[in-house]
């Protein structure tokens, strides 16, 4: 046997040392679901470390609410969770009521719960046909989630004038009365929308190879995801049944009857399942409120002023947005604009605790965690 | 659900006051009652053992918000919302303190969701948060040194210049 | 004639034509198997496809070709250079070599090879030569990500794929594709082999790196993998190859498992039913691997090895093994049937014990029941 000498040897035993590789999924990326960056440090294929960076969306919303009259400010913040336009619109001027002691009538409220939970469903599809896309069905799911968001595009340009951000809400009401046909109208795309949930639930749900990528990986407890601070159908798929349209009922939620979807693990096929199954109870509730409507009502509160003035008040008022709780503080120091009005986005908190679910998984894997948090990056940026 | 459960329709938490008053004596709080919640005044010194008090005691988990704001000549402030599962009810915490770059001690090893709340207040509005494994720059760039949502920050400083810049970006500080 | 002997003049004349036609022919079919790929996804995914280009778009393959020939050739400069530069070809060659080969009506090929079966599986390993060179010379993360992945993936489903076609070498007693087809002119293979058609089918979708195997062009993970730094000519070489092994694949498997051009009544009626046989026979494969492609998710690298080498290899020596013993001993040729049947039923049962035991359906909790804190 040959002696090497002894330089020699060290040097090999050297060449031999792995480096863990540093990958950027950078913010230009198919799979990041809008502008996010996270750095990945991956030793093969396993991940050790993961920075996730983001800010690239930010656009000021806080500053520039502080600086506009109350009912300026909404045009900002339905931009915000930008799939759900009209679930942010129903927080902000539910917080605007708030300090501003407005009565929303009746009818208003109900037209309000129907199109929040229809943005809910369309918001519910995107991250349907995205997740399909992230674990590799390549599209179709993508292109079925999508015919349904058109379908649920096309009501809100009939109610409301325009497809994603309609500006429909205002702090008293509504803007505008509905269309003669919209029950009609609504019940038809309620059956399109329940046809369209039962395609995409064959395509992914009971696929061999989805449930072998998705079961068991990342599982997240109750008491790990509270500690966290994450809420939402996250926080529903570790098992726990917390909603705030429950816990904390606003609008007329506490006249309708629905069921809080939960899964048992907290894995990515749980927050899946929980969304999915969501969506049929969104359709409940928007057929509860089609039957229970008052057929003639105001939509607006009649005592409204010209210029709104709002002395020493302050709320936090929370709503069960898509992703989670939804959260607006509004501070109110006299004058016709806030003093301060910060969003709690759920997004923004669900992320925080991407690194803990991605380290010690694949690649591949880290991906479709982060598919799995359904963030929309206008939200966690601000 | 129970007719009088506290936190229906986002009210205020009866009774919430002398609770805490009983559970967590020896720490001086001052109790307002906004729209929404109830809101206690602890000074910054106080602050972690309350908090630690609200987790261990009282059963509030859920570090809901971090918000900081400017109040110009009367300092800044931090309000703190927090979310008990097993009662059902919210609370809000607020500490008050000087301008400038406050220091306030950081909640993240009793809350971990306070780790990104507290690196968005500390970059928009200057505070210090002591015990912050992490305080870098967030939403902004990590260079960028400005502290936003102070009110003597501008809104917007005349025209903006929307081609390649020569120099350094950002407002004057 | 039999494709062995010249038809066009001096027998190196008569090769060289018969290249020239197969290409000619494999780059009009490459450029409509794009076309008809899109507009085949695009009818699943309730859309229309190409459409403007011609009618009904039947001219964009090649508008895409002539786009990709007209852009500029991009070479990053951490790439290694002609490590970069031949890649695409070292993918694409021995593509080219295995349509050598291949039969598609009886004197129709360029030359019949005694040694066919062993000459392309042994072809088409060289494939892999070129992927790895394209990862790893692209000086780029995602493509050496994709590269590794590539290359382990391809190395270990060449061993399941030339295990199962060694069976039915081991039943046809040849290795010769012309008279593997002619042996199977009353009864395709498949029927004595389904499980190896199985393995096969399987293990011929990992080699072309399609769904559900497509991980090293992992298209929402790693942008593309080994060819994300390929623009131009060198990618639409790529995809040359991509799509040229598809349809030699499936020429090559519909030889082997449903007859080529002999089955059914190949060589009573001529070689344009032949010719339409074969095509029949690797339309509907090529058919079936797109539709597979549209429809179902991607594996994880791990979890595909892991099919590979605990699955599909076991089976297909088990298989070799069950064949050696029934031609052995003389058995008549039904056990051979009997026993690949019982083999791709299991090979089916495993597939599937996932689904039955999925997780029941998440509850739906009636009322609202009172937070609790975990304890």
């Amino acid at each position: 046997m040959t002696h090497w000498p002894e330089q020699l040897v060290s040097s090999r035993e050297a060449e031999f040392d792995t480096v863990d590789m540093t990958i950027n999924i950078g913010p230009q990326h198919p799979a990041t679901h809008g502008v996010f960056r996270m750095v990945l440090r991956v030793d093969g294929e396993l991940v050790t470390d993961c920075e996730p960076y983001i800010g690239y969306l930010h656009r000021g919303l806080e500053k520039l609410t502080e600086n506009h009259d109350y009912r300026q400010a909404m045009g900002w913040w339905d931009r915000t969770d930008y799939l759900a336009g009209l679930c942010c619109e129903g927080a902000y001027c539910m917080a605007v009521e708030k300090l501003a002691g407005m009565q929303v009538p009746e009818r208003a409220e109900y037209i309000r719960v129907i199109m929040m939970e229809l943005s809910r469903i369309s918001s519910h599809f995107m991250f349907l046909g995205a997740f399909g896309a992230d674990v590799g069905s390549f599209g179709t799911s993508f292109a079925y989630a999508w015919r349904e968001r058109e379908r649920i595009y096309d009501l809100f340009e009939e109610v409301a004038g325009d497809r994603m951000f309609p500006t429909y809400f205002r702090p008293g009401g509504i803007t505008m009365e509905l269309p003669e046909n919209f029950e009609a109208r609504c019940r038809q795309l309620l059956g399109q929308i329940r046809q369209g949930i039962e395609d995409l639930d064959g395509l992914l749900t009971g696929n061999e190879i989805f449930i072998e990528r998705c079961c068991n990986l990342s599982p997240l407890d109750t008491e790990r995801a509270i500690a966290l601070g994450i809420t939402g159908p996250i926080l529903r798929a570790t098992g726990l049944a917390w909603d705030i349209r429950k816990a904390e009922p606003y609008s007329i939620y506490d006249r309708l009857t629905f069921d809080i979807p939960v899964g048992r693990q907290g894995d990515i096929f749980d927050r899946f399942f929980v969304r999915l199954s969501e969506m049929y109870q969104s359709c409940r509730i928007i057929e509860q409120c089609l039957a229970d409507m008052p057929k003639k009502g105001l939509i607006l509160d009649p005592k409204l002023p010209k210029t709104l003035r709002i002395d020493k008040k302050e709320c936090y008022v929370r709503n069960e947005g898509t992703k989670g709780e939804y959260g607006v503080y509004a501070l109110a120091r006299g004058g016709t604009k806030p003093y301060r009005m910060k969003l709690r986005s759920p997004s923004f908190c669900n992320l925080s605790a991407l690194r803990e679910m991605v380290v010690g998984n694949y690649v591949a894997d880290a991906v479709l965690i982060l598919g799995s948090l359904d963030i929309v990056l206008g939200e966690v940026d601000k | 659900m129970t007719q009088d459960s506290p936190a229906k329709s986002q009210l205020p938490a009866a009774g919430l006051a002398d609770e805490i008053a009983k559970a967590l004596p020896g720490i001086p709080v001052q109790a307002v009652e906004t729209t929404t919640d109830l809101d206690l005044t602890v000074e910054v010194a106080n602050l972690k053992p309350f908090v630690q008090g609200l987790r261990d005691r009282l059963a509030f988990d859920l570090l809901r918000n971090i918000v900081g704001i400017d109040f110009e000549a009367d300092g800044m402030a931090l309000k703190y919302q927090f979310y008990s599962f097993k009662d059902n009810r919210a609370l809000q915490l607020t500490v008050t303190t000087g301008s400038g770059h406050p220091h306030v001690p950081s909640l993240v090893d009793l809350y971990p969701a306070a780790d990104w709340h507290e690196r968005e207040a500390a970059e928009m509005l200057g505070f210090v948060f002591d015990g912050h494994p992490n305080l870098k720059n967030l939403l902004l760039e990590e260079d960028l040194h400005i502290h936003p949502l102070l009110k003597e920050h501008p809104l917007q400083v005349g025209e903006v210049f929307q081609g390649i810049e020569s120099g350094p970006v950002g407002f004057p500080s | 004639m039999s494709f062995g002997n010249a038809f066009f003049g001096y027998s190196w004349i008569d090769a060289i034509i018969r290249v020239v036609i197969v290409i000619g022919v494999m780059t009009v079919t490459v450029v409509y198997l794009t076309y008809g790929e899109r507009k085949f996804v695009a009818r699943f995914q309730q859309r229309l496809g190409p459409t403007r280009t011609g009618p009904i778009g039947l001219w964009q393959g090649f508008a895409d070709a002539l786009k990709l020939l007209t852009k500029e050739d991009i070479r990053p400069t951490n790439a290694d250079r002609w490590v970069f530069e031949f890649a695409p070809y070292a993918t694409f060659i021995p593509v080219l070599m295995v349509l050598i080969v291949l039969p598609f009506a009886r004197d129709w090929g360029v030359r019949n090879l005694s040694l066919g079966m062993l000459y392309v599986f042994a072809v088409l390993g060289l494939n892999i030569v070129g992927i790895m060179m394209a990862g790893l010379g692209a000086g780029n993360k995602f493509a050496l990500l994709g590269g590794v992945r590539a290359a382990a993936q391809m190395i270990s489903y060449e061993i399941p794929l030339v295990l199962s076609l060694l069976a039915v070498a081991m039943i046809a007693g040849t290795l010769d594709l012309d008279k593997i087809a002619l042996l199977q002119a009353h009864r395709p293979f498949i029927l004595l082999q389904p499980l190896a058609f199985l393995i096969f089918a399987t293990a011929m979708l990992s080699e072309l790196h399609r769904a559900p195997f497509d991980i090293p062009v992992a298209e929402s993970e790693i942008v593309g993998g080994f060819v994300v730094e390929f623009s131009g000519i060198r990618w639409s070489m790529f995809q040359l190859t991509e799509y040229a092994s598809m349809w030699g694949f499936s020429i090559f498997g519909s030889v082997i498992f449903f007859g080529g051009w002999a089955f059914p009544k190949g060589l009573d009626w001529g070689w344009g039913w032949q010719l339409a046989l074969t095509f029949i026979k690797s339309g509907a494969f090529i058919l079936a691997i797109m539709w597979v492609r549209t429809t179902v998710p991607r594996l994880r690298i791990d979890q595909l090895m892991s099919f590979c080498w605990k699955v599909l290899l076991p089976l297909s020596l088990v298989q070799l093994l069950v064949n050696g013993f029934v031609l052995e001993y003389g058995w008549p040729q039904e056990v051979l049937s009997l026993t690949s049947l019982a083999g791709a039923a299991f090979l089916i049962a495993v597939i599937f014990r996932r689904a039955v035991r999925r997780p029941s359906k998440t509850k739906l909790v009636g009322a609202y029941r009172q937070a609790q804190v975990p304890e």
